[in-house]
């Protein structure tokens, strides 16, 4: 917030810090234990009195100063211009606090140069004894170095009480002072005997070079003793949340920690190795390449002490992005394009949001993420994103990507942000217009005639909107399956409901008769439900046409496999079917048609990358339903990606139980929808309803707009009924933490309701089973003073709409109104009454069958008892 | 926009910023007679490249044997002032080094090339005959660089007006051309640095003749040559400098301008008295009020530092939070330090000595 940023594009992400300190480290531990190590040899030469050992030590004492105090010193210098550069802030802070150490650090600096020019230059100038010494004060001052570097450098990672106190001694000697100590100079003294072969391994004598090189191996093997118990203290000496998060939270750890374990034997091995007695120009290639997997090792370990730091580079003081823990809040209020002092737009406006989004960037997000380079690149990792799903992502950054800084912007800046790295970098778009529709011809409505016809046949399916998930080859939650409904009723003074002697039969549109040429489904649905199920038949059986089931008041198909996509090619997610009631003689009785509404319209691909599977329009793609394990996979240490590449399409279900397919899950995991909503709730809440249509087909621009009953048309909006997205989710997960599941508390922490003031004023509720009702706003069937409910369950499957009945217990709701989200009278975006075929069939008019005292649809006499519920004698209100 | 927006808050100081202005007055001095002797002694050894028997002169290969040592102190000794003046001037420092951030880093790098190339002379100096002056050309080319660089730095951090240009240029390209005193003032540095070349060249051969070296007087006349011709130059280069800062930025009434004006009048003047012995070939009191020069010359300096900076910042404004052990630690270790310092060279220097005096 204070400083300007150094637009680095490519070389961003660390990159330049990870190149420079990678190596200044290596080479300055190498510096500290290659001090002792010259001593040691020199010693030893002169114990065993030969010259040829001390010559040796001459010339790697000059190798070593070349290395080291040119290399190595200057890289240091360089380490101190890039950091000042990429994050001045937290340099100025590491300055200031630790001025004196950093002071200290430079008088042992210039200690190690005299004393090593000295020590490498006068072998046979000054007496043993004298050079002995010269070669002790050059490893005391560089020791001296470690200890103080050390010091600084943990204090960024565990500053301990100096948060409080703001104390130099409290952040010097922080928690991890002494461990890290220890392990740095076990480093120290390996990182000496890597470079002992390496000059040991080139000697021409042969016995000399066996005698150095097995001396140097033991160099390298014998600290490594000390490597391991202070690996142990040092993970020891993290506060726990550190320690879950380095080595269990953040998967992009995991080929460092890894690498150094793997590189621990490695080297540890080359050690053993090098005992042997091996030819020269193997060993010295031998030990070249140890050299190199040594870099490599000190890059593993510093990729896991810089990255356990995340989201702060001074931990719990200053995060990467150089903002204060203390004053997030403050900048999160005001806005950071205000706080900052280096900018030039102060306000988002639609017309600078290219230019302000980018100037967020530079500010929150460029400390860690090159654009377009090879460490961190943001266009890599922001790839699957729309405008609106980044703006998603990173208005809740921190909540499941712990390493991540909270977003501290408002909600505006995260949208030009959004704007900038997902269309400005990455091309991608929202889409902004509607969906162009290619409406059906006119719906042919079967006859009716109200003076002869002896019967009215009733259907609807029990949801009226209704999703399915088309990428089965790798993944199912929500399989092709609607539940058709009729009732047949023989019209009559005493109308009543016919189930005996007569077989509805149901008949799909024939464009949409074979769906398995269309998906997937049947390929893969032995692998996903452990039994061969037919083509073009349901999960229980039923074809797409066939005779329904009777059932006590009428009759049923259920789980029929309608899918969207008719022959002919394209998108149309409202297949009709024709129903005929015919008695035992194969008479027919009567004839009606409904539609069965299907969707896969589930815009996953805003936030999981991939595109519209169907004509841009619906459908997963393959590339987002593998995104959608992989991202699975991460937060959730599973394998599943693995599981459907290798074969075995993942049924989400087989974990999450989801009691409208009885499917009971594994038990430990949340049921899908507390577990899909819990999650998504966390990115989508601020959205509103717009939440909902992000993945339910009801977008109004969409393809399918499944949202079309009479509550549309007056206006309402899925939280009206639902609540806000965190409202509907944490009804679910109270029910779900309420029976012990742990995950509940932890996608809850973040929610904030809308309804009501706190999340335990919610109450729990289970999906499928608990939903909201109608009558909590039409209360006793009278018009509504009040057009939101949230928080008043059905208090079973049975109350819900979709199975009740009407008063004389024989006449289904949906019967006459149609179904919940299809309300007569519904505005279909395919053909304006594709949904009221049934009421213009049997009163012409759209309405509730029965409305405005329509009673002679099913009663051949003048009827003057609201005896199927009250209020219903009088015209229907919103014509 | 107003450029008092863009400077940044400063963080705390654990000390007065008394103490750190001294440090940094004190070790950038050093760093000054560290560094003039490394880029003049470069310079020269370069030039004499180009002579006819430059090449093969001992005081081209004593230069070159000696120069990665004076490298390494000149760096070492670079390090404390860089620390001390982000403590007290960071918040602009850390600005005007993002506005050329590219060439900024590459400092290092030519550290690096001007460090190796500097070894390679010395190293295979015998074996190598138009390599010489390639190598001793990167050395200096590096080293002169690294000089021009670093007066960019110290001048755009002084310059909150012209930081504005960051917003259309944040790649870290930007050099301040604009300021008419960035050539004269980075001219004025790298002459002293030939002046303060030439001493150390006489005052080596001082000290060798003081050995019984034979030909020693040939080569104090020769720095001491230099040294003179270089520092006629610097007076020419100063007024120049002088002359390009900005109108109204001294006022000689007030304490900064005065203090200014008072030691840029002694420096002068030890100047002069420098060059009179210097042409007298007496390097001793040369270098003795080249010292003096110096010494007044980075306390010129600091106050013009104050006087840029007066409209913006002082360093009187910064919040102490006092903690005083660390400094008397650094204290303590500074002072053992230059006591083994002084051992090490002791012992060394007398071994050295026992050596010539047995051989």
């Amino acid at each position: 917030m204070n400083y300007p940023v150094w637009n680095l594009d490519i070389f961003g992400g660390g990159l330049l810090i990870a190149l420079i300190a990678v190596f200044h480290v290596y080479i300055a531990h190498f510096a500290v234990g290659g001090g002792l190590f010259l001593v040691l040899t020199e010693r030893k030469g002169y114990r065993e009195d030969n010259p040829a050992i001390i010559e040796y030590v001459r010339r790697h004492a000059k190798f070593f100063l070349l290395v080291t105090m040119v290399a190595g010193s200057m890289t240091g210098v360089g380490i101190w211009f890039t950091i000042a550069l990429l994050n001045p802030a937290a340099t100025s802070v590491l300055i200031h606090n630790f001025v004196f150490g950093w002071a200290a650090e430079w008088v042992f600096f210039l200690l190690e140069i005299i004393s090593l020019l000295i020590y490498a230059y006068t072998f046979d100038r000054l007496d043993r004894r004298t050079h002995l010494i010269m070669g002790w004060i050059y490893f005391g001052a560089a020791w001296m170095s470690l200890f103080i570097i050390n010091g600084i450098i943990d204090f960024m990672l565990t500053p301990g009480r100096w948060i409080e106190n703001h104390s130099f001694w409290s952040g010097f000697f922080n928690p991890t002072f002494w461990p890290a100590l220890f392990f740095r100079t076990a480093l120290a003294l390996i990182f000496a005997g890597l470079f002992g072969l390496l000059t040991a391994t080139r000697i021409k004598d042969t016995e000399l070079r066996h005698h150095l090189v097995r001396y140097c191996a033991l160099y390298l093997l014998i600290p490594f003793v000390l490597l391991l118990a202070s690996t142990w203290w040092y993970k020891a000496a993290l506060p726990p949340e550190l320690r879950t998060m380095i080595f269990e939270l953040m998967p992009e750890m995991k080929p460092f920690i890894s690498g150094f374990i793997f590189i621990s034997a490695i080297l540890f091995l080359g050690g053993l190795l090098m005992a042997i007695r091996l030819p020269r120009r193997m060993s010295s290639t031998a030990a070249a390449v140890m050299v190199i997997i040594g870099l490599l090792y000190m890059g593993c370990f510093e990729f896991i002490r810089e990255g356990g730091r995340r989201p702060y580079i001074i931990r719990n003081y200053m995060y990467s992005n150089s903002i204060l823990k203390d004053d997030l809040q403050s900048v999160q209020k005001q806005g950071v394009l205000q706080t900052a002092k280096w900018t030039r737009e102060k306000n988002v406006t639609r017309e600078n949001r290219l230019d302000s989004g980018k100037e967020l960037y530079n500010l929150l997000c460029l400390s860690c993420h090159s654009i377009g380079g090879p460490l961190n690149d943001i266009k890599s990792v922001t790839k699957n994103f729309t405008p609106w799903g980044l703006e998603n992502m990173i208005g809740a950054i921190d909540r499941f990507h712990p390493y991540m800084p909270p977003f501290a912007g408002t909600r505006l800046e995260a949208k030009a942000l959004a704007y900038y790295i997902a269309f400005g970098l990455n091309g991608r778009r929202d889409r902004t217009e509607p969906i162009a529709l290619q409406p059906i011809s006119e719906a042919k409505i079967p006859p009716f005639n109200p003076a002869a016809d002896e019967y009215v046949l009733l259907s609807w399916v029990d949801m009226g909107m209704q999703a399915m998930t088309d990428a089965s080859r790798s993944w199912m939650m929500l399989p092709p399956g609607a539940n058709l409904h009729a009732q047949l009723i023989k019209r009559g003074e005493l109308p009543e409901v016919v189930t005996e002697n007569v077989r509805i039969e149901y008949t799909i549109d024939p464009a949409f008769a074979d769906p398995a040429a269309t998906i997937e489904f049947w390929d893969n649905a032995s692998l996903l439900y452990g039994k061969k199920i037919q083509p073009n038949t349901g999960l229980s059986g039923n074809p797409l046409s066939g005779t329904m089931k009777v059932e006590a008041t009428g009759f049923s198909a259920d789980l029929l496999p309608v899918a969207p996509y008719p022959a002919g090619g394209g998108y149309m997610p409202y297949p009709e079917m024709t129903i005929t009631a015919v008695n035992t003689a194969g008479k027919v009785l009567a004839t009606t048609k409904t539609i069965i509404p299907t969707a896969t319209e589930m815009g996953c691909s805003t936030c999981h990358g991939g595109l519209w599977r169907v004509d841009g329009r619906a459908g997963l793609s393959a590339a987002t339903a593998d995104n959608i394990l992989a991202l699975h996979d991460r937060l959730s240490g599973t394998d599943l990606r693995q599981q459907a590449e290798a074969g075995k399409p993942v049924l989400c279900q087989q974990c999450h139980a989801d009691s409208r397919f009885d499917q009971p899950g594994n038990g430990k995991q949340l049921n899908m929808s507390a577990s899909i909503h819990g999650f998504h709730a966390n990115f989508l809440d601020p959205q509103g309803a717009d939440a909902c249509t992000a993945c339910h087909p009801a977008n109004t621009n969409g393809a399918s707009r499944s949202f079309r009953g009479i509550h549309h048309t007056l206006e309402l909006k899925c939280t009206h009924c639902h609540g806000s997205l965190a409202d509907h989710a944490i009804s679910l997960l109270r029910a779900e933490q309420e029976a012990g599941k742990e995950r509940a508390a932890v996608l809850m922490e973040h929610l904030q309701p809308e309804m009501v003031a706190d999340a335990a004023d919610i109450k729990p509720r289970q999906p499928w089973i608990n939903q909201p009702d109608c009558l909590n706003c039409h209360v006793d069937f009278q018009a509504p003073e009040d057009d939101i409910t949230f928080n008043q369950w059905t208090v079973n499957e049975a109350a819900l709409f979709r199975n009740r009945t009407d008063e004389s217990g024989q006449l289904r709701c949906s019967a006459c109104h149609n179904s919940t989200h299809a309300l007569y009278p519904a505005v279909n975006p395919y053909g304006k009454d594709l949904d009221n075929q049934q009421p213009l069939q049997y009163q012409n008019t759209p309405y509730p069958i029965g409305s405005n005292m329509g009673c002679a649809v099913c009663h051949t006499v003048e009827m003057d008892e609201e005896m199927h519920h009250p209020n219903m004698l009088r015209r229907f209100r919103n014509q | 926009m107003d450029p008092a927006t863009l400077i940044p808050t400063p963080d705390q100081i654990p000390v007065g910023w008394g103490c750190f202005q001294i440090l940094l007055t004190s070790t950038f001095y050093l760093h000054v007679l560290a560094m003039d002797t490394m880029l003049g002694t470069a310079i020269i050894t370069f030039i004499h490249h180009f002579s006819s028997e430059g090449d093969s002169l001992p005081v081209t290969r004593e230069i070159s044997k000696k120069l990665p040592y004076i490298i390494a102190l000149a760096v070492n000794l670079g390090i404390a002032p860089l620390l001390f003046a982000q403590v007290l001037y960071g918040h602009f420092l850390y600005v005007g080094s993002m506005l050329l951030g590219t060439f900024w880093l590459s400092i290092f790098l030519l550290l690096i090339i001007a460090y190796y190339s500097a070894y390679i002379n010395a190293y295979r100096y015998k074996t190598m005959r138009a390599g010489r002056m390639i190598t001793s050309g990167i050395t200096m080319v590096s080293l002169l660089c690294i000089g021009f660089f670093l007066s960019n730095t110290m001048t755009l951090m002084l310059h909150p007006e012209s930081w504005v240009r960051f917003f259309d240029h944040p790649d870290g390209f930007l050099l301040n051309f604009g300021d008419p005193t960035l050539i004269p003032r980075y001219l004025h540095f790298v002459t002293s640095a030939v002046a303060v070349g030439g001493l150390a060249i006489a005052l080596f051969y001082t000290y060798k003749s003081s050995r019984g070296h034979k030909e020693s007087s040939r080569w104090i006349q020769y720095g001491c040559n230099w040294f003179a011709g270089a520092t006629f130059v610097n007076f020419a280069i100063g007024f120049w400098f002088l002359g390009s800062l900005p109108k109204g930025l001294i006022i000689p009434s007030t304490l900064i301008g005065g203090l200014f004006a008072f030691f840029l009048v002694l420096a002068l003047i030890t100047a002069v008295l420098a060059v009179i012995a210097a042409m007298r070939y007496r390097p001793l009191p040369a270098a003795g009020l080249t010292l003096a020069t110096l010494l007044f010359m980075v306390l010129v300096r600091e106050f013009l530092r104050a006087s840029y900076l007066r409209p913006w910042f002082s360093p009187t404004e910064l919040t102490v939070q006092s903690d005083w052990s660390p400094f008397i630690l650094f204290l303590l270790f500074f002072a053992a330090g230059l006591v083994l310092v002084g051992w090490m060279l002791k012992t060394t220097y007398a071994a050295f000595d026992s050596k010539e005096v047995q051989s």
